[in-house]
């Protein structure tokens, strides 16, 4: 998956109108009306996040009726997850080096200090 | 794994565009942040199994240049770079920037060191995807919003 259009998802995921929005929209399908209700959001401010939803292909918008129902594509966000993930296992497996390596320091460092010792 | 509990664990609550790992390393505090600020020490353990690590630059202080190189086992570069935004030894480091090739978009990290007996707790923080300067060191809180939302996608 392109750079891009991971920025452009995590950047879409970065607002909490916008989580909210998602959140809402993965019980089903609504309209623009319904999803601006609970927020306290003038129509035109909920339509702004969704074009950026849209824009992240997270939302889409129904064609065929006139109220244009929005609906969670979660595809990108498996994407995203996907590459979370990446970093995850970056960090597990440094770590797992790390411990390591960390081992072989102390060990060294008790030889030293038995070397030091033993010269007193 | 010399600790019993030194595994990579997912903090509750997190989402999408958020990591959080912690583990306990069986060592003291201050050995443990040094082998992260040292250049020599991150070479030794920097990165995934195979992956070889060339530090070209570490100016461990705030604005600080950090440079480096992965290579990985299929002779791949992996270059990261980015800059230092909060060092307070041995407590926590924050640091920001962006690997080429994989993602245009930068990754805000802290790591946090705490002290547990003789063991040292960290705590890797990460969130990807912030705009930059507006959000520079404030990472983006993460509520629960979206737990129905992951468990849709459990679904699928």
């Amino acid at each position: 998956m392109p750079a891009d259009h991971l920025s452009t998802t995590f950047a879409a995921l970065a607002d909490p109108t916008r989580r909210a929005i998602l959140a809402r929209l993965a019980a089903g399908e609504l309209s623009v009306s319904e999803l601006a209700q609970p927020f306290e959001m003038s129509l035109p401010a909920v339509s702004k996040h969704l074009k950026v939803l849209e824009r992240a292909g997270l939302v889409t918008r129904g064609r065929e009726a006139q109220w244009r129902p929005c609906k969670l594509d979660a595809r990108p966000l498996k994407n995203a997850a996907e590459w979370v993930e990446r970093y995850r296992q970056f960090w597990t497996q440094s770590f797992d080096r790390l411990d390591d390596y960390l081992e072989k320091l102390k060990s060294k460092e008790k030889t030293h200090a038995r070397k030091r010792r033993k010269g007193e | 794994m010399p600790a019993s509990d030194a595994k990579a664990s997912k903090a509750p609550g997190q989402s999408k565009n958020e990591l959080v790992i912690t583990r306990v390393f069986d060592a003291p505090r201050d050995l443990v942040f040094e082998v992260w600020i040292d250049p020599a020490h991150v070479a030794q353990w920097w990165g995934p199994h195979m992956f070889k690590t060339t530090v070209r630059e570490m100016d461990v202080r705030p604005g600080g240049r950090w440079y480096y190189v992965m290579r990985g086992p299929d002779g791949n570069d992996y270059a990261f770079d980015g800059v230092f935004l909060d060092v307070a030894k041995p407590e926590r480091l924050v640091f920001e920037g962006a690997i080429h090739g994989d993602a245009s978009q930068k990754v805000w990290t802290e790591v946090t060191f705490a002290q547990e007996g003789d063991r040292t707790k960290i705590t890797v923080h990460q969130v990807f995807g912030f705009e930059s300067d507006a959000t520079r060191g404030a990472p983006i809180g993460w509520n629960q919003q979206l737990d129905r939302l992951v468990a849709y996608l459990a679904k699928r």
